[in-house]
């Protein structure tokens, strides 16, 4: 088991956000120091994603301009890019520095806006995105993000059977889900013929197989596990785990086993000393339906293979036995690239101490995170557990 | 380490020929590495792939980044030989396991080439 406890926790709405990068990563840093009950000057670090804002907005080097905003200059500040697992990345090196003692209290967030209000419309935005596939041997093709996700998805299909009706019940699950969420981009359920009568992006993926660009920001409190006891509402790190798999995607040696995650959840759950069977719930990175099938099984949430047949029996509903994304997950809560890593762990944290309202997913004392970036060559797994 | 360098495999992509790395673990290399992405051997070989090959996946995108005009093309992940590379399909689409063969290269994104594959 990891030292370390998250003891804060805070995010922005994703959605649609006209407000600068620094505004809005305060908003989450401050619920999220708040929520802790302390100021930034009590902290030792903060460890800061944003995957794109150099692209997107033409803003680099955010590290101490975010700390400026929320008081805390002079903080040593580390900022990373994982494309979509941006913040988990930070969130794992966080959790590391605490348990091995380097500082006793860390602000883990991530903030990025994907939405028009950066001036660019779906066709640059997409351009954007893609500089995260193989610049010399896949952005040639013209592919694109659900490119890659409809790539790794229609192997999957022929491997196993994995029909569009699953998939389409993986958005309607989420959707649903997301009905409960305050927080979530999309508020309103959906059906499995709205989905299959939606335009095509990138066969076998329609509209509502994918996620919006968003924009938003999460933000975590970690402390080292002597400190957790002083707080009000510790939630126990079990173990992270991180892991990479070969990139361009044609090279990995197996399309549908997206292997960083099994790599990544191994490693949690070795640390964590326990199987994907003690875990109640999890949040995965559902960028697109079929990714979700994928992350379900990486976890081992659902037999290999069987990721659609859990989510179009119920399984992985909130009511189901194996519950995946009570938050509406990207497809339904948004996902802001930078701010979408600690986003799970706030849904983690409000999940394990049980304060998720209508999303609150019964008897939840351990929580899965899976945060995946570019084409599955990047995936870090949290595992939080009950205080104890 | 490997002897093969991008700009030697995408001349090879404009003259109709796919360059790989074979590795003595097994694998091979549709796309040059300085080292075996499996193994970590820098002790990689080069080889001539087969220009006709399998469709191990395949898409067809309809909202393409802003540097591609057109849009409906579809992209493949195409088995030749020990190795996989990713391209384009023109002319009929193509399913999973679909035979194909290399039949040019297209070159919109600045001067990057990709395979083009047709069905045979
Ligand atoms: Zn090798």
């Amino acid at each position: 088991m990891a030292d370390a406890a998250v003891v804060g926790a805070g995010m922005t709405e994703f959605g649609v956000h006209d407000t600068t990068l620094q505004e809005l990563f305060g908003e989450a840093a401050f619920a999220a120091l708040d929520d802790a009950g302390v100021e930034a000057d009590a902290l030792d670090a903060l460890y800061f994603g944003n995957a794109m804002g150099g692209q997107t907005e033409n803003e680099t080097h955010l590290g101490p301009r975010v700390a400026s905003h929320i008081g805390a200059a002079g903080l040593p500040v580390q900022r990373f890019e994982d494309a979509c697992a941006t913040s988990a990345n930070a969130f794992k090196n966080a959790v590391q520095a605490v348990d091995a003692g380097v500082h006793d209290i860390v602000l883990v967030g991530g903030v990025e806006r994907c939405t028009p209000v950066t001036g660019k419309e779906t066709p640059e935005m997409t351009r954007i995105f893609a500089s995260a596939s193989h610049r010399q041997y896949e952005q040639p093709t013209g592919l694109t993000f659900p490119g890659v996700f409809a790539l790794l998805t229609k192997r999957h299909m022929h491997e196993h059977g994995t029909t569009e009706e699953q998939l389409a019940a993986v958005a309607v699950k989420n959707h649903a889900h997301g009905t409960h969420n305050p927080r979530a981009h999309f508020g309103k359920e959906t059906t499995v013929e709205e989905v299959l009568e939606g335009p095509v992006v990138a066969d076998p993926f329609r509209l509502m197989d994918c996620c919006p660009f968003s924009d938003g920001a999460s933000a975590v409190v970690v402390v080292g596990g002597d400190l957790a006891d002083s707080f009000d509402a510790p939630v126990d790190v079990g173990g992270v785990g991180h892991a990479t798999d070969v990139v361009p995607l044609g090279d990995k040696a197996d399309l549908t086993a997206t292997q960083a995650a099994r790599d990544a959840a191994s490693e949690a759950y070795e640390e964590a000393g326990i199987t994907a069977g003690d875990a109640d719930f999890a949040e995965v990175h559902d960028c697109f339906t079929g990714a979700e099938v994928l992350a379900s099984e990486a976890i081992g949430f659902a037999p290999d293979g069987e990721g659609g047949t859990y989510a179009a029996e119920g399984r992985t509903s909130l009511s189901g036995d194996r519950p995946v994304n009570p938050s509406g997950g990207l497809k339904a809560k948004g996902h802001p690239i930078g701010a979408t890593g600690t986003a799970q762990i706030v849904e983690l944290t409000e999940q394990i101490r049980g304060t998720a309202g209508e999303r609150q997913v019964t008897d939840s004392e351990v929580g899965v995170a899976h945060n995946l970036g570019g084409d599955a060559a990047t995936t870090v797994v949290s595992v939080l557990e009950a205080h104890s | 380490m490997s002897d093969l360098s991008y700009d030697e495999w995408a001349d090879a992509v404009r003259e109709g020929r796919l360059l790989g790395l074979a590795c003595s673990c097994g694998h091979t290399n549709g796309s040059p590495t300085a080292a075996c992405p499996h193994c970590g051997s820098r002790d990689l070989e080069r080889v001539d792939l087969p220009t006709e090959g399998v469709v191990h996946t395949e898409t067809t995108i309809q909202v393409p980044p802003a540097t591609f005009e057109t849009r409906g093309y579809q992209v493949v992940v195409v088995e030749v030989g020990d190795a996989r590379v990713m391209g384009r399909v023109e002319g009929d689409e193509v399913d999973i396991g679909d035979r194909v063969t290399l039949a040019g290269t297209i070159a919109e994104d600045d001067d990057h080439p990709a395979p083009v594959f047709e069905a045979r």
